[in-house]
């Protein structure tokens, strides 16, 4: 049934408004109801508002959310964030377009059932390789499981529509609960399934305790987890929970309140013990008491602020957030002392811009204190685009309360008269939770007229960023809330004298403004007690990569590289070597393992040529391409960069052809050359952020792995990464099970039973299928 | 007001004047490309940049307003340097020709695509006037030139070069067959003679441009007749007519003859302001040392050019040789400095296969023409008018006045710097007889955009994509008339490159 285009754009104008800067507003509501942005929908628009054509073209085609062609019925997501990518993510998107059969240059399937897209970072780090297929999300992926992924999908989508029929119940007066995290990563480990069981074996069992879905608990890539509160302590914490497991987890800690079922459940264990000698199968148990686990050690050397009470608070749930001293900084700030003493104890404290250049947030306020207007604006910065990074995510998703306590503050401090939202329309999960939130502040009065009858006044609205980096900078993010391309402007005037709509505005980024209330809490000195001598406090990192341990996490500043790799990240995975940290994204550099005994602050990773950026963090190890690193984040910049300025738009894809010369081993020793000059010329010549940091990590892995380049040029790649100089091979280990040549999509490997199998090296187009099946790791890498 | 320094003098300017206007108040010229004093819009080329001596940044000074106690370098070698970085990736994302390749590679570097228009239009005088501009002997060449035009013609790529010396040939003939020929207005006598030695190809060429400068010109020929190496060609080569047309314009023009005498350059120096020796291959005198810079001899007022210096087998490069050669005879008397450094020229390797039809239609489809009654009488002008609409017009719209141009001349930018990956591919939109669009042109200025915004009533441009792709376009891929209209002259002055140019900039100006 063809949809009433003008009627359907007529309702999204009259509910979104007709001025220029709903452009943004009106585009998503459109995709939202044709899963892509039609002509016919987008000349309507122009017709009715005051949205040009020429706007509503260079709003569109700037940010990667809009979709001028139509699509598949599904979207199918590839992440080729810095996690994914360092675990293979381009290899699984080569698997998706090999199960979908694209032609080249296609990316819907010939049943328009399935569009594929690469997407630059879900924020699911911990559980890389990450695909999204509309709104389901698949972790820890390998080629191999792509058509299953397809399959799956394919069959359980009629189930995510179904109405759960048992809704979890809330009983504060109860002594035990069970603990589940519900942040992006545990759902996309399967925590939804997990709480549904949960909910069925609690309800079926008639066990009475309380189910407490929690925020995200950190430790990502241990999840679904499982924490069990006995008598107000925890007793027993069991992670990568999977669903069929539920049952014996809960009836372990507790007495089935129904006989008939708990008889039938003791005869099942009873059998299942017997097949299974562990128990439960593929989780692990730990107690909290323990000090040597894994668990302990991953949460041990953290200092939760932005995270308080991780694990422990329900994102939305008011009254807990009441009684764990939520809301007591702001009361403090609206009636116990003055703005100015606010402004004081931030300064005081030393907290600096968690959002990557480190400006102290104190001086910055005061800058919009004495700002003279009659409106001045706050804006909390949740535009996270770096691949790599979800700090942002995860402190929206778990703690809305604390974000909004933390920009309130603000806006008393600096008089502010309105705050905004800027959040990654990616982030379905964190705009879900932060519109809730902000509806709960209202109705407690925490937001909205005479907050708590004061005589201050203030609302929030939220903006949703329709996908682009640089909006992350803040006079990019300025352009883009008033219905404009993502272009920066000149700095100065700064947005603190000039910023939304000409108005003086603070601009936070998510993780400062979470802290904000601890400090007022707890005092500037208890803040800056911690940390290093010009970095105070903690910080917030998003450690993913070839670690064992991954996960957001929270350190004081000052902590080493090392202790956080080796102790709370548990080390390396698979037995392999650790080679460096990359740190900060696009705009950072690479750290090696030589240099591990830095201490992370501001200062020291700006020295070591890395950036604090805002906080990604990850690990690569002895199989990592450091040319291929910098040429993944070379292309990640010079696609996001807005293409204003020369220097950026044009040196950032010289760089990026420069790399890809060297990659395919046709690199001279010019090029190396060639590529580090025009590298300093474009940190010399971009007017923002963008520009300048683009070709750190260009000159990063030149200083310290320079050696590495010249391999190519030699026509070897020491990560065996570069497609264009390895070779797979098959060694005598063959046992000859056929698996490889049953898997390779390229009819490279013959299937000869029992015998040792050879690759066609002319026909192998280098997916990795062959290695990632063989059963005795026969097929090697050359 | 602001006190600030530039360029180490201290200047005060009014509050939120720019440092570009700052320096223009005490003469310091800044070069600009993507700023317009008329029309506000962001700085992005970076070619004004200058440098923040306190800071260390570089800074668009077109944008950036001055504030107190700045101290900022506008012309050091940093920020020269600079500059040219800018324009060398700028020129390395920039597709098109400033100058056709068949003029490039013509060693007259003759104005080829202006010649084949205005034959195409019928307006064959107009045409040898153009021809005449570099080339003092159409007529000759059009028979003997080995027309290296001809092999760098991108229209050889598809059905066959333009038959240029052809084209060339016809306007000549044209002109001798008219009764009155086209003499160039010479520019005020200057009351110096010029001795020219040898009435061959490179002699009479410089006699040709030395005439149209003001000189007198007295010819010294040891033969009895005009024309050097040329006359052991045969008949059917080159007609003895011809060359008697091209002896007797000249005549015409001006020149003085002396046949049957042999002259020495350093005997009769002293009768002339300069002598040119041009005597030809077997000429050499012991006495005369040909060791100067560019044509200049030893001996001051005396020149060399042709074979004599060194041999030249191909007649068009005589010619060039004697157009050189004459101005720099003229330099030396009249105390100009010489001018013929060679212009900053934008270029690119072959067509694409799918650029063709994009250049197809500024041309016809037609094959290359062979002359119907013989290539030694030529094309009839229905013939000619065919040939010359085959032109593809790789020339630039904007050739002289394209600021990415000027800049790169300036600053000597090398465009093949960058040259890494596959370039984008040429493509040309139209607003009928008005404007051309060529996008691979564009510096993503967004002026044209800024100006079309105030135009209520139009369609207008949009930025498209971002980052390297980004490109600028009509929404809803809607007309260029829509978008542009009677816009189109604003855009195009505005443009500081050929992306938006006039359709016809020779008619319309």
């Amino acid at each position: 049934m063809k949809k009433d285009i003008t009627a359907i754009v007529d309702g999204i104008v009259a509910a979104k408004g007709k001025t220029v800067n709903k452009v943004i507003p009106v585009l998503q509501a459109i995709q939202q109801e044709f899963n892509y942005l039609p002509s016919a929908a987008l000349e309507r628009v122009c017709e009715t508002t005051e949205i040009s054509p020429s706007r509503i073209f260079s709003v569109s085609t700037f940010y990667t959310q809009f979709r001028h062609q139509e699509q598949g019925k599904h979207i199918i997501s590839v992440c080729v964030g810095t996690a994914c990518h360092v675990k293979g993510a381009m290899l699984v998107y080569d698997a998706f377009r090999r199960a979908l059969k694209l032609k080249d240059g296609c990316d819907t399937d010939a049943d328009s059932l399935f569009t594929l897209t690469k997407v630059a970072c879900l924020g699911c780090c911990t559980i890389a390789p990450v695909v999204q297929i509309d709104d389901i999300t698949y972790g820890m992926l390998t080629t191999e499981k792509v058509p299953e992924i397809i399959q799956d999908f394919l069959s359980n989508r009629q189930d995510n529509t179904s109405v759960r029929k048992h809704q979890p119940k809330h009983t504060a007066n109860l002594k035990d609960e069970i603990r589940i995290g519900l942040g992006s990563c545990c759902v996309a480990s399967g925590s939804s399934a997990v709480r549904d069981e949960l909910e069925k074996t609690l309800e079926n069992n008639s066990i009475a305790v309380n189910v407490k879905q929690v925020g995200c608990v950190g430790i990502c890539n241990q999840v679904p987890m499982i924490e069990i509160i006995k008598d107000n302590k925890s007793t027993a914490i069991y992670t990568k929970v999977m669903a069929e497991e539920v049952r014996k987890i809960v009836l372990k800690h507790f007495k089935s309140g129904n006989i008939f079922n708990e008889a039938g459940n003791r005869l099942l264990n009873y059998i299942e013990d017997l097949v299974v000698d562990h128990f439960p199968v593929s989780s692990r148990k730990y107690s909290p008491e323990k000090r040597d686990t894994p668990v302990s050690e991953y949460l041990n050397r953290q200092i939760n602020i932005a995270t308080e009470h991780r694990g422990i608070i329900r994102p939305l749930d008011f009254e807990e957030y009441m009684k764990l001293d939520g809301f007591v900084a702001l009361k403090k700030s609206l009636f116990e002392i003055s703005p100015g003493d606010i402004t004081a104890i931030i300064k005081h404290s030393g907290l600096r811009g968690r959002g990557g250049a480190g400006f102290p947030t104190g001086v910055k306020w005061e800058l919009v204190k004495s700002a003279v207007s009659d409106e001045k604006y706050i804006i909390c910065n949740g535009d996270e685009g770096d691949p790599g990074a979800f700090m942002d995510r995860m402190l929206l998703e778990s703690y809305p309360f604390r974000i909004i306590e933390g920009m309130i503050i603000a806006a008393i401090a600096t008089a502010a008269t309105q705050g905004l939202f800027y959040i990654r329309a990616e982030y379905k999960l964190a705009v879900k939770q932060i519109t809730a939130a902000l509806e709960i502040c209202r109705k407690h009065n925490i937001l909205g007229e005479n907050i708590l009858n004061s005589n201050f006044s203030f609302d929030i609205t939220l903006f949703e960023g329709a996908g682009a980096f640089i909006c992350g900078e803040e006079s990019a993010l300025i352009a883009s809330v008033e219905g404009d391309r993502g272009f920066p402007s000149l700095r100065p005037p700064y947005p603190s004298e000039k910023g939304l709509w000409g108005k003086p505005t603070l601009i936070n980024n998510t993780e400062t403004f979470s802290m904000v209330s601890w400090i007022i809490r707890n005092s500037a000195e208890a803040f800056n007690n911690t940390g290093t001598l010009h970095s105070k406090g903690t910080k917030v990192f998003a450690l993913a990569g070839k670690v064992k341990r991954g996960g957001l996490i929270e350190v004081p500043m000052g902590t080493t590289v090392r202790e956080i790799v080796e102790e709370i990240g548990g080390g390396i995975a698979n037995g392999r070597m650790f080679k460096a940290v990359q740190i900060g994204g696009p705009s950072g550099g690479c750290i090696p393992a030589s240099m591990a005994d830095i201490p992370i602050d501001f200062e020291s990773l700006s020295s070591a040529g890395a950036m604090m950026g805002s906080g990604g963090l990850v690990v690569l190890d002895d199989t990592d391409c450091m040319v291929d690193i910098a040429r993944y984040f070379l292309s990640f910049t010079q696609d996001q960069s807005c293409g204003k300025c020369t220097f950026c738009r044009i040196g950032t894809r010289k760089m990026l052809e420069i790399l890809n010369k060297i990659c395919s081993g046709k690199g001279s020793e010019q090029d190396i050359v060639a590529l580090e000059q025009l590298a300093l010329k474009t940190q010399k010549g971009s007017l923002c952020g963008l520009g300048k940091t683009a070709p750190n990590p260009v000159l990063s892995t030149l200083s310290y792995y320079r050696n590495e380049y010249e391999a190519h040029i030699h026509g070897s790649c020491p990560g065996g990464k570069c497609k264009d100089l390895i070779k797979y091979e098959i060694t005598e280990d063959c046992i000859g099970c056929t698996k490889c040549a049953q898997r390779c999509p390229a009819d490279a490997i013959a299937a000869k039973p029992h015998e040792l199998h050879l690759i066609v090296q002319e026909k192998c187009i280098k997916c990795d299928s062959c290695r990632e099946v063989c059963p005795v790791n026969a097929v090697i890498l050359k | 007001m602001i006190k600030l320094k530039i360029d180490n003098i201290e200047i005060t300017v009014p509050q939120g004047s720019t440092l570009l206007k700052a320096a223009a108040a005490i003469g310091i010229q800044i070069p600009v490309m993507c700023h317009n004093e008329k029309i506000p819009n962001h700085a992005s080329c970076m070619v004004c940049a200058v440098k923040n001596k306190q800071k260390g940044e570089f800074i668009p000074s077109c944008e950036v307003k001055a504030t107190e106690g700045m101290d900022i370098d506008c012309n050091t070698e940093e920020v020269t340097a600079f500059r040219k970085d800018a324009l060398e990736l700028l020129l390395s994302d920039h597709v098109g020709d400033c100058e056709a390749p068949c003029r490039i590679s013509c060693p007259s570097f003759m104005d080829i695509p202006r010649m084949n228009r205005l034959i195409a239009q019928g307006n064959f005088k107009k045409a040898l006037e153009i021809v005449k501009e570099e080339i003092a002997l159409p007529l000759i060449l059009g028979y003997i030139c080995s027309a290296p035009c001809e092999n760098a013609c991108r229209r050889k790529q598809m059905e066959g070069a333009v038959s240029i010396c052809q084209l060339k040939k016809f306007t000549a003939l044209e002109d001798s067959k008219s009764g009155s020929y086209y003499l160039p207005e010479k520019l005020p006598e200057t009351n110096k003679k010029v001795a020219v030695i040898g009435a061959g190809i490179a002699g009479l060429s410089a006699t040709f441009h030395l005439l149209k400068m003001g000189y007198s010109c007295s010819v010294f020929e040891k033969n009895a007749k005009a024309g050097g190496s040329l006359l052991n060609l045969a008949e059917e080569v080159l007609p003895a007519e011809i060359l008697h047309i091209e002896t007797a314009i000249l005549r015409q023009f001006g020149a003085e003859f002396i046949f049957n005498t042999a002259v020495n350059a350093l005997d009769i120096k002293k009768d002339f302001d300069a002598v040119l020796i041009a005597s030809g291959e077997n000429t050499k005198d012991a006495a005369l040392d040909f060791s100067g810079d560019g044509f200049s001899t030893v001996h001051e007022g005396i020149f060399a050019c042709g074979s004599v210096v060194k041999t030249v087998k191909m007649a068009v490069k005589l010619v060039a040789q004697g157009k050189q050669a004459a101005a720099e005879v003229d330099a030396f008397l009249s105390g100009k400095s010489q001018q013929y450094a060679v212009q900053f020229n934008s270029k690119f390797a072959k067509l694409k296969e799918e650029e063709i039809a994009t250049y197809l239609m500024e041309s016809t489809a037609e094959d290359r023409i062979d002359p119907s009654q013989g290539r030694l009488d030529g094309f009839t002008a229905i013939e000619a008018m065919a040939e010359a609409q085959r032109c593809l017009r790789c020339d630039c719209r904007k050739a002289s006045t394209c600021k990415l141009r000027i800049r790169s001349d300036q600053y000597g930018a090398q465009q093949s710097k960058y040259k890494i990956a596959e370039r984008k591919t040429i493509r040309k939109y139209f607003q009928q007889d008005i404007l051309v669009y060529e996008p691979e042109k564009c510096i993503k200025c967004g002026l044209c955009i800024k100006i079309l915004e105030t135009h209520n009533d139009l369609t207008g441009f949009a930025y498209i994509g971002r980052g390297f792709d980004m490109h600028i376009a009509v929404p809803f891929d809607k007309s260029l008339q829509l978008a542009i209209a009677g816009a189109a002259a604003e855009c195009i002055a505005a443009c500081p490159t050929a992306a938006l140019a006039d359709f016809n900039p020779e008619e319309n100006h």
